[in-house]
């Protein structure tokens, strides 16, 4: 395949079909990985009823904006919109293809470089950018060390993390061009039958855009302390993070988890209850602004990084503690 | 009924970071005083096969497969003391996990269960604890040219098709695929059950198949597509943590809303 050198970017829409902030980090990306090549920079949108989001996304410094309209892409499908993607990607050609690393694409980068036959980095950081040469930063080792790579074929395939990069900005010009694809897509090659579907309403703020966050970990011993630090949170109206045992141990669902292969968080205050600091949970929250632990184990690594904590059982410092917020939110309002 | 489950061998994940010596030379990690463990998720994907033979019983055999420059029965046995019936580790320079990336990975564990030939189901994690790299389970299903099915929280067999309850950025989807298939975990599915001591000594009498790179044919992997430059240390964030303290544990919790208040933070 011939590539010319642009970089395409998979745009991602929330459930009220936004574009979401881990994209507009992408296009930041992709900015930077075209500068290099000389080449332009293209979004692409692949969904249902989208033509309202593409136009919005014409707005953030792109070149072009692809969008596919169709009734297969109303949520996404493994299979269904892998065959989109490679379409897109035969019929635009480009160098590089940027995705941000979610749960979208943890499933839809990996087929996209086996049928392209191409080299994948997941969960990238940044790049050095070389004369003859891009290497690609990510964390290895499960966050212990850091690794540079190049990749030998093309088109490169890269996910990036979310909160590694700023989010390119709304400009109000005129807008990039859209233009419409037609991909010819159908359903002839599925093997994979979606049976049911479970969205969940979302509860309080969301994780991501919190300016505090409770968060709990193995140590809070079972549903009970997550139902405290839930009553926490309410009063602090912050939202609910986890670690990760609690999400596998069924305490905290899936969404809250904290680190490296759950959400990345840079609240103003992040209370940290019953957490190791595990580099794995770190990676998702050294971004904080302010971190408070809680733990019973003086030595525990969550104290080397945090700014204020209290050793000791949470069983006892939390209610205290939740009491003594009250009474002063009750006092003196906040500020 | 067969199932296959990939486990790696990795240094644990856990040990601290001033353990993870880097050298700079051979751009490797060279782990000092840290055990190998399995690697997490393919806890969970072991874990995500024994609920499959609790609800089955005895019919279904549960096939451990890892590869590496070494493969340690000890750490391995692990596996087949929480349940799995044998293992099959394939071991030799080759493989050496720097040296191969995921698609050289995927197709060394493809070239194996060829060999092993029978199988209904393959199970694999959402990524391996050294190289994070996420990708193994899909290539493996496509040079296998079976379904993937991603990001597993719940696996169940229902006559000749797997019904998968996979994460979704909304919820979650129930899928239905076709067996043979491919199904990769997340942590979701729960961590894996502990074993008994009858069980860890019951363990060592298991089969173990020790292969190398020319039983599985595998003799000139397949060209990397990603080429590790350079390796070197994350920066950590340094605190300077101040601990309130009090004559009783909630006295400390005051006194941390306290002071919470008095520097503006809360
Ligand atoms: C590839 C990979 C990816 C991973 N991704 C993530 C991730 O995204 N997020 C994540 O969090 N982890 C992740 N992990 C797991 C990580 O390695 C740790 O296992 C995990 O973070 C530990 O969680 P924890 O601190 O809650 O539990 P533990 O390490 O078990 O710590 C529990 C803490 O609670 C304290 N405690 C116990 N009882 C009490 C009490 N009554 N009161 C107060 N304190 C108490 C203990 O002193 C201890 O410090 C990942 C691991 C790997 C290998
Ligand atoms: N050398 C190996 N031996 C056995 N299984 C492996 C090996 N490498 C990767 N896997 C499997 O593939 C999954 C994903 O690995 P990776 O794509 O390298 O992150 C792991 O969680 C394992 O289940």
């Amino acid at each position: 395949m011939n590539h010319d050198n642009s970089v395409l970017t998979f745009v991602e829409l929330g459930p009220d079909k936004s574009i979401l902030a881990i994209s507009l980090e992408c296009i930041t990306a992709a900015r930077r990985l075209a500068d290099a090549f000389g080449g332009a920079v293209h979004g692409l949108i692949l969904g249902n009823s989208v033509g309202e989001a593409a136009e919005e996304l014409a707005h953030y410094g792109l070149d072009r904006v692809y969008v596919q309209d169709h009734r297969l892409l109303e949520t996404y499908h493994p299979e269904t919109t892998c065959s989109a993607l490679l379409k897109a990607s035969e019929t635009l050609k480009p160098k590089a293809i940027l995705l941000g690393e979610t749960l979208i694409s943890i499933d839809l980068a990996p087929r996209a470089a086996f049928a392209l036959d191409t080299g994948l980095i997941t969960d990238c950081v940044g790049f050095e950018i070389y004369e003859s040469d891009i290497h690609f930063i990510k964390p290895v080792y499960s966050s212990n060390v850091m690794a540079a790579y190049a990749l030998t074929t093309k088109p490169y395939l890269v996910t990036i993390r979310s909160r590694a990069l700023d989010p390119a900005e709304r400009q109000d010009d005129a807008g990039a061009e859209v233009i419409v694809l037609d991909l010819k897509l159908d359903e002839s090659a599925r093997e994979m039958e979606v049976i049911e579907r479970v969205f969940e309403e979302e509860e309080g703020p969301k994780l991501t855009s919190s300016n505090i966050i409770v968060s709990g970990g193995r140590g809070m011993g079972g549903p009970e302390g997550f139902a405290q630090l839930a009553e926490l949170a309410s009063l602090l109206n912050a939202s609910v993070g986890a670690s990760r045992p609690p999400v596998d141990l069924g305490w905290a669902p899936p969404k809250a988890q904290v680190g490296q292969t759950g959400e990345k968080v840079g609240p103003s205050v992040y209370i940290a209850v019953g957490i190791s600091g595990a580099t794995q949970h770190i990676a998702g929250m050294s971004a904080s602004r302010t971190i408070v632990a809680i733990n019973k184990d003086p030595r525990a690594n969550i104290f080397k990084i945090a700014d204020y904590g209290v050793v000791g059982n949470h069983e006892e410092v939390v209610p205290a503690f939740h009491e003594a917020i009250k009474s002063m939110l009750r006092q003196g309002g906040r500020g | 009924m067969n199932i296959i489950v990939c486990i790696k061998q990795v240094p644990d994940p856990e040990g601290p970071q001033d353990c993870f010596a880097i050298n700079p030379e051979t751009v490797r990690v060279e782990p000092r005083g840290i055990p190998p463990v399995l690697s997490l998720f393919d806890e969970n994907a072991l874990e995500a096969a024994l609920r499959i033979k609790d609800a089955h019983g005895e019919e279904v055999n549960i096939t451990v497969v890892s590869v590496g420059r070494r493969v340690s029965n000890a750490v391995l046995q692990k596996a087949l003391a929480v349940g799995a019936d044998d293992l099959v580790k394939v071991e030799g320079e080759a493989f050496e996990s720097g040296s191969l990336d995921s698609f050289a990975t995927a197709s060394a564990l493809a070239a194996t269960i060829k060999q092993i030939d029978a199988y209904d189901l393959i199970l694999a994690g959402r990524q391996a604890a050294d190289w994070n790299a996420g990708q193994v389970g899909i290539f493996l299903a496509g040079l296998l040219g079976l379904p993937a099915v991603t990001l597993a929280r719940k696996v169940e067999i229902q006559g000749k098709h797997a019904v998968v309850e996979r994460l979704h950025p909304n919820g979650y989807e129930t899928v239905r695929a076709p067996l043979p298939a491919v199904v990769v975990a997340t942590n979701e599915v729960g961590e894996m059950r502990y074993p008994t001591m009858i069980q860890r000594r019951e363990a060592k009498k298991k089969p173990v198949k020790a292969w190398g790179a020319s039983d599985i044919g595998f003799e000139s992997p397949p060209q990397n597509r990603l080429v590790l430059k350079r390796l070197f240390s994350p920066e950590m964030r340094q605190g300077q943590c101040q601990l309130a303290d009090g004559e009783t544990p909630a006295d400390a919790g005051r006194n941390l809303a306290r002071r919470l208040r008095d520097d503006g933070i809360l």
